[in-house]
């Protein structure tokens, strides 16, 4: 599974840890319904997680529908905007749990965050 | 009683969900502050104790869950001392019957193969969490 966080919105890291999770729960739960298997391997091999960052909305945006097209699980997170954002800011893409090499073809040129 | 309403109190959720639908629910992830973990380091930890406290959740009170997840899944991120710290807190919440989630990291990368990195507590009824986590400052 990869989190990718957007680079521009200088989160603080409690703030950038929590919408991860989200995007991390949210995934799991969509693969508990969808894929079942596939979730019990993932789990079985570490629950692996990696979160990475991206420059900007749009690439985010791009990102995320490739990665639909290629059938993976995604998940966009969309802030409440309680505290240190707007509310319906877009923060986080979650990818995944899915086949490591249809997940790294997409995200091989994005950093760690 | 009507037929209707019969039927009704047959088939309406149990009262715990009911309940706790009155309260707000939140999770509670404590971070382990002792450890220099990097920000995206501390995001996918944060993740693994989210996704393990949910399932977990989902497995011991699925009505807990499913209020959870409809008013938001409102999570918190805290800072714990160190893994002492983060030890008693998870004693403290069991006995009070909250549902906690130890996270240990398999040190491919910054820190030492392992560690005590986060600690989830709940998702749980706000005001049970916060006897426990008042004192502790945001991350």
């Amino acid at each position: 599974m990869v989190l990718i966080a957007r680079k521009d919105l200088k989160l603080s890291a409690g703030k950038l840890a929590v919408q991860c999770s989200h995007a991390a729960t949210s995934c799991a739960l969509a693969a508990n319904k969808s894929e079942k298997r596939l979730l019990e391997r993932w789990k079985n091999d570490g629950a692996r997680k990696i979160c990475l960052q991206i420059n900007d909305l749009i690439s985010l945006q791009k990102l995320a529908g490739q990665a639909q097209a290629a059938n993976l699980i995604t998940h966009i997170v969309k802030d409440a905007g309680h505290t240190e954002i707007p509310p319906g800011t877009i923060t986080v893409l979650g990818i995944g749990p899915g086949p490591r090499r249809s997940i790294d073809a997409l995200v091989q040129d994005l950093k760690p965050y | 009683m009507g037929l209707r309403s019969f039927i009704h109190s047959l088939t309406a959720p149990p009262f715990r969900h009911q309940d706790s639908f009155d309260q707000e629910i939140k999770m509670v992830l404590v971070v382990n502050n002792d450890l220099k973990m990097g920000k995206g380091k501390i995001a996918a930890q944060v993740g693994h104790a989210a996704v393990s406290a949910t399932l977990k959740c989902g497995k011991k009170a699925p009505g807990l869950l499913e209020s959870w997840l409809a008013s938001g899944q409102k999570k918190i991120c805290v800072k714990g001392l160190n893994a002492t710290h983060l030890l008693e807190l998870e004693k403290l919440a069991t006995s009070k019957g909250i549902l906690s989630t130890k996270i240990h990291d398999a040190g491919h990368t910054q820190i030492p193969s392992g560690s005590l990195t986060v600690l989830a507590l709940g998702p749980d009824i706000e005001s049970l969490l916060s006897s426990i986590t008042d004192d502790l400052k945001l991350l």
